[in-house]
C-alpha cells in the first residue's frame, strides 16, 4: 500500500512537470504563441510584457524551480486577465462540479447496478434484451447531445424546468435541485449504460464460478447466493469501472456545464481556454489531475477492502 | 462473414462513401448562404430545410460527416501507427525504450481525456490540425498497450525464437511475425478509437474549440442550432440524430469485431430454462436400502455446434454406509451425472430423461425449494478444486456458518461455535484462529478440509466427492482420503466418490461404476471388477494404473470420442484391441451376468 501511495506521489510530480513544461514543448516563443491568433503577429511590446509577467524571460530551470517552490507553498498563481487569485476561483467552483458528479454518480449507479444485475440473472429474457439495447443507445448519445435534447424537451417544450443556470442551495433549495437535476441526469444517462454493462458482464462471470456452485450446494436460498456470493464478488470490477468513469467526469463535465450554464470548475476551464489564460489553465489542470490520481488511489483502497487477496499483495 | 458484423460494417461503409463523395453528390453548397430563405422548412430543393443563414441542412449534415470522419479517421490512424510502433519497440527492446514508450503512457492516463485536450488546445489554438493531434495523443495508450501485450505474448513463441536463430534481423522479425498476430486486437482498438474520436470531436467543436466555422461539423451545427431551438427544433434534432446514429453504428461494429477476434468476450447464447420431460421414472421396484437411486438418467447440453448428450441412460445405486466409485476419463460424464442429481447442472445443461431418487424424492423433477432444503442438508457435495470452490472474499469460518444457518436457524454465536468444532473435526489445527482466515491464506489440503467441513456441517446422509484429491499432492491426498473414510465410518453415510484413478478406488470404494463417453460400461464390486474386468476399457484402465512391482503401466491408446462425433456402434470400439465388425455396427446392450454386475461389451464372455 505504501508503494501504491509512493507511485501516486510520483505520478503527481510527473503530471505537474508535464503541465508546466507543456507550453515549452511547442516550438516558438510561448508568449508569442499565447498572444497570436489567426496568423496575425502580436505586438512585440505586449509579448515582452507577458514574458516578464509569466517569468518567461528567465532560464527554464529557474522558472521550473520557482513554479515548484510556489506550488509547495500552496500558491497556484494568478489569472492573466484580472490578476485575481486562481485558488479562490477554484475553491468557489470545484464544489459545484463535485456536487454534480456526486449526483450523477448516484443516479447512474442507482439505475445501472440493479438493472445490470437483473439483466444478468434473466439473461436472454426480455428485460435483458431491452436493457442491453437501451444501454447501447445511451452509449451512442454523447453527453452534450443528451443535455441539449433534455433542454429541448423539458425546458423548451414542457417548460417544467429552466434551461440552465445556477443558484446556491441557501438562496433557493428547490430551484437549486431543479437546476441540478438536468445536468446530473444528462451525465447519469451516459453513466448508467456503462455501469449496466460492466455489472451484467461481471455478474455473469461470477455466477459461473465454482464458489457459487459451492454456495448453492450448501442449500443457500437463491437470494443469499445472489447477494452474498454473486453480487458481493461481482462488485470489484464494477467499483473499478465506476471509479474510472467518475474520474473521467472530473474534467468531463465540461460539456454539460457548458450546456446548462453550470458554473463549475470545468466551465471555468473552458473560459480560460477560450481566453487563453495560460496560468489559470495550468492551475486547473493540475488540481483536477491531482484529484484524479487521488481518486484512483481511493479506488485501490476500496478494492483492497473488497478483496482480501489484494490487501497483503 | 456473419450478418451481425455485416450490418454495422455496411452502415459505416455507407457513411464513409457519403462523406468521401460529398463533393460529387448533387447537393447544394453547404456554406452558400441564402439569407432570404432563413429557417425555411423542408422542401424539394432542400429536403431537410435550411438553417439560420439559409444554408441547406442535408448538405451540411453530409459535409459534417466528412469533417467528423476525417478528424476521427486521421487521429485514430495516427495513433495506430505511432502507438503500434511504440508498443512493438518497447516490447521487443525492453529496458529504457520500454520506459519511454510503454510506461510513459501512464502519464497520459493521469489526465482526464478532455482536460488533456483542452490543455493542448490552449497552447496551439483551435482548428482541425490541433484536433487531430489532441485525439491521437489521447488514443495512443490504448494502441501501445495492445501492441506491447501482443509482442510480449508472441516473443516467447518458438517460431520467433526459431526465426531469430535463423539469423533474421530484428525489424524483419517484428514485421513478419508480430504484426499479423496482433492485427485483430489492433483493428478492434482502431474501431474503438474512431467511435470515441467522433464523440470527442463533436464535443470539442460544440464548445467552439474544435472545427472552426464556417466548415460544417455536427458539433458546430448543434452549437448554433441551440440558440434558436425555440423557433427551429428540427435544426437541433437533425445533427443530434446523425451523431447518435453514427456512434451507435460504430459501437455496434466495435462489439462485433471484438466478438470476432476475442472468443472469450462473445457472450454465450441465451439458454432455455430447465425444461423437464415428464416421462414417468423407471417402473422398477424400490431397491430397499438405496439412499440414492439413479435410473436411466440422461443429460443434454446445447452447444453452438448442436445438442450433445454427455450422460446417456446412466443408472447407479448407493446404499447407506456404502461407497460407490464412479470411474472414467475426463469427459466421461461422471461429474455431470452427480451434478444432475444435486440439481447443480450448469445453465446450458438439462436432464431429459430418467430419475434420481434420493430417499424416494425424484431429484431430477424436484422443484428448486425442495432441492435447496436437501442440498447441504441431507446430501452434500465436495468439489475438485478447493481453491476456486471457496469464496475468496469471505472468511472460512463464515462460509461454514453459512452452511449451518441455511438449514438450522440459530444464534450467530452458536453457529460460530459449531463451525469451530467442525474445523477441529476435519483436522485443522488451531481452529478458532483459522476460522478467521481467508481461503487464500490456507494450503490446498487445508482448503479441501474446509470444503469437507462445509459438506458435513449438517450431517448429510449422502456425500458426493467429485475428485476431491486431484488438486492435492500425494501425502495430502492420503490424509484427505483417511478423513473421508473416518467420516463415513462414524456416521454411516452413503458416499459417491468420483475419480479417474483406479488405485484410489481400490483403497476407498465398495462398489465401482466405470463410465466411458457418457455411458456406463461396467459395474460391480471392487474386488470382482479388479479381479475379472468384463469390459476391455476397464481392463485397459487397470493395466494403465501403476502397480507395485508389476509390469510398467500401459496407456490406453487413442482418446475419448468428442460428444458430437460419437461412433455409431460401441463407443469404445475405435480404441479397443478386441473389437469385431459387429462392435462397429450397433451399440452394444448393457448385459448383467450376475446381480450387481454389468458390462456393455458383446464379448464379455471371452475376456
Amino acid at each position: 500500500m505504501m508503494k501504491r501511495i509512493g507511485v501516486s506521489i510520483l505520478l503527481v510530480w510527473i503530471v505537474s512537470s508535464v503541465v508546466f513544461l507543456a507550453i515549452h514543448l511547442v516550438p516558438g516563443d510561448p508568449a508569442e504563441l499565447l498572444l497570436s491568433s489567426g496568423g496575425v503577429a502580436p505586438d512585440p511590446a505586449a509579448v515582452e510584457a507577458l514574458q516578464r509577467r509569466l517569468g518567461l524571460d528567465q532560464p527554464i530551470a529557474v522558472q521550473y524551480a520557482n513554479a515548484f517552490m510556489r506550488l509547495l507553498q500552496g500558491d497556484i498563481g494568478r489569472s492573466m486577465k484580472d490578476n485575481s487569485s486562481i485558488a479562490e476561483a477554484i475553491m468557489r467552483r470545484l464544489p459545484r462540479t463535485l456536487e454534480l458528479i456526486t449526483a450523477a454518480g448516484f443516479m447512474g449507479i442507482l439505475i445501472g447496478l440493479p438493472a445490470g444485475t437483473l439483466a444478468a440473472i434473466r439473461r436472454g429474457g426480455w428485460f435483458d434484451r431491452v436493457g442491453s439495447w437501451l444501454a447501447a443507445l445511451g452509449l451512442a448519445i454523447p453527453v452534450f447531445v443528451m443535455g441539449t435534447l433534455l433542454v429541448l424537451l423539458f425546458a423548451q417544450m414542457l417548460r417544467v424546468v429552466p434551461a440552465g443556470g445556477y443558484v446556491t442551495f441557501a438562496q433557493d433549495p428547490w430551484l437549486h435541485l431543479k437546476l441540478l437535476s438536468m445536468p446530473a441526469l444528462s451525465i447519469a444517462l451516459h453513466l448508467a449504460p456503462v455501469v449496466f454493462r460492466i455489472t451484467r458482464a461481471s455478474v455473469l462471470d461470477v455466477a459461473s464460478r465454482d464458489y457459487v456452485r459451492t454456495a448453492r450446494a450448501k442449500g443457500l436460498s437463491a437470494h443469499a447466493v445472489l447477494v452474498r456470493h454473486v453480487v458481493r464478488n461481482a462488485l470489484m470490477p464494477i467499483v473499478t469501472v465506476i471509479g474510472l468513469q467518475l474520474g473521467g467526469l472530473l474534467g468531463g463535465t465540461v460539456l454539460v456545464e457548458f450546456v446548462f450554464n453550470w458554473p463549475g470548475i470545468s466551465s471555468l476551464l473552458v473560459e480560460s481556454v477560450s481566453s487563453r489564460d495560460y496560468p489559470e489553465v495550468v492551475a486547473i489542470v493540475l488540481v483536477i489531475s491531482i484529484l484524479f490520481v487521488g481518486l484512483n488511489l481511493l479506488i485501490d483502497l476500496i478494492y483492497g477492502a473488497l478483496d482480501p487477496r489484494v490487501r497483503e499483495g | 462473414m456473419k450478418a451481425r458484423l455485416l450490418i454495422p460494417l455496411a452502415g459505416v461503409a455507407a457513411l464513409v462513401l457519403a462523406a468521401v463523395g460529398a463533393p460529387l453528390l448533387p447537393i447544394p453548397d453547404p456554406i452558400h448562404m441564402t439569407v432570404g430563405q432563413r429557417l425555411a422548412p423542408p422542401s424539394l430543393a432542400h429536403l431537410l430545410g435550411q438553417d439560420e443563414y439559409g444554408r441547406d441542412v442535408l448538405s451540411r449534415l453530409i459535409w459534417g460527416a466528412r469533417a467528423s470522419l476525417f478528424v476521427a479517421g486521421a487521429s485514430a490512424f495516427l495513433a495506430l501507427v505511432i502507438g503500434t510502433a511504440m508498443g512493438v519497440l518497447g516490447g521487443f527492446l525492453r529496458g529504457w525504450v520500454e520506459i519511454f514508450t510503454v510506461r510513459a503512457m501512464d502519464v497520459v492516463l493521469c489526465f482526464p481525456p478532455i482536460l488533456l485536450a483542452l490543455l493542448i488546445v490552449t497552447i496551439l489554438g483551435p482548428g482541425i490540425g490541433t484536433l487531430i493531434l489532441v485525439l491521437s495523443v489521447l488514443f495512443l495508450p490504448g494502441f501501445v498497450r495492445v501492441a506491447y501485450a501482443g509482442v510480449l505474448s508472441v516473443r516467447s513463441h518458438q517460431y520467433v525464437e526459431a526465426m531469430r536463430s535463423l539469423g533474421a534481423s530484428q525489424p524483419r522479425i517484428m514485421l513478419r511475425t508480430i504484426l499479423p498476430n496482433i492485427a485483430g486486437p489492433l483493428l478492434v482498438q482502431l474501431s474503438l478509437a474512431v467511435a470515441a474520436a467522433i464523440a470527442l470531436e463533436s464535443g470539442l467543436s460544440f464548445l467552439g474549440l474544435g472545427v472552426v466555422p464556417p466548415v460544417p461539423s455536427w458539433g458546430v451545427m448543434i452549437r448554433s442550432a441551440r440558440a434558436i431551438m425555440d423557433r427551429a427544433p428540427l435544426l437541433l434534432l437533425f445533427p443530434c440524430i446523425a451523431l447518435t446514429l453514427t456512434i451507435f453504428t460504430m459501437n455496434a461494429l466495435c462489439d462485433e469485431l471484438r466478438d470476432t477476434f476475442d472468443p472469450h468476450s462473445a457472450a454465450l447464447r441465451a439458454r432455455r430454462r430447465r425444461l423437464l420431460d415428464f416421462i414417468a421414472p423407471g417402473l422398477l421396484p424400490d431397491r430397499g436400502q438405496a439412499v440414492l437411486d439413479i435410473r436411466d438418467l440422461s443429460v443434454e447440453i446445447e452447444t453452438p455446434n448442436g445438442v450433445i448428450r454427455p450422460v446417456q441412460k446412466v443408472s447407479a445405486v448407493v446404499a447407506a454406509g456404502e461407497t460407490l466409485a464412479i470411474v472414467g476419463e475426463s469427459g466421461s460424464g461422471k461429474s455431470l451425472t452427480c451434478l444432475a442429481a444435486m440439481g447443480l447442472l450448469p445453465p446450458a445443461a438439462r436432464v431429459t430423461q430418467g430419475a434420481a431418487l434420493f430417499e424416494g424424492v425424484d431429484l431430477a423433477r424436484a422443484d428448486e425449494a425442495t432441492l435447496r432444503r436437501l442440498r447441504g442438508g441431507a446430501m452434500a457435495m465436495i468439489f475438485q478444486d478447493p481453491m476456486h470452490s471457496l469464496n475468496p472474499v469471505h472468511r472460512i469460518g463464515h462460509q461454514i456458518e453459512e452452511a449451518i444457518l441455511a438449514h438450522h436457524p440459530m444464534p450467530r454465536r452458536q453457529a460460530e461455535k459449531k463451525a469451530i468444532a467442525l474445523l477441529a473435526r476435519v483436522g485443522i489445527p488451531d481452529p478458532e484462529q483459522r476460522g478467521r482466515a481467508y481461503p487464500h491464506e490456507l494450503s490446498g489440503g487445508m482448503q479441501q478440509r474446509v470444503m469437507i467441513a462445509i459438506a458435513v456441517a449438517n450431517g448429510p446422509r449422502l456425500l458426493i466427492a467429485d475428485e476431491p484429491t486431484t488438486a492435492l499432492d500425494v501425502t495430502i491426498q492420503a490424509q484427505v482420503l483417511e478423513l473421508l473414510a473416518g467420516l463415513k465410518r462414524e456416521s454411516g453415510l452413503a458416499m459417491i466418490f468420483i475419480t479417474h484413478s483406479l488405485p484410489l478406488v481400490a483403497e476407498i470404494a465398495d462398489r465401482v461404476v466405470v463410465m466411458y463417453a457418457g455411458e456406463i460400461v461396467e459395474e460391480g464390486s471392487v474386488a470382482e471388477v479388479f479381479a475379472r474386468p468384463l469390459h476391455p476399457y476397464t481392463a485397459a484402465l487397470i493395466a494403465s494404473a501403476p502397480s507395485e512391482g508389476g509390469s510398467a503401466p500401459q496407456g490406453v491408446p487413442g482418446t475419448v470420442p468428442q460428444p458430437h462425433a460419437l461412433p455409431p456402434g460401441c463407443r469404445f470400439a475405435p480404441r479397443c484391441a478386441h473389437r469385431l465388425d459387429a462392435c462397429e455396427q450397433a451399440p452394444p446392450p448393457f448385459v448383467t451376468p450376475a446381480i450387481g454386475r454389468g458390462t456393455r461389451c458383446i464379448r464379455w464372455t471371452l475376456l
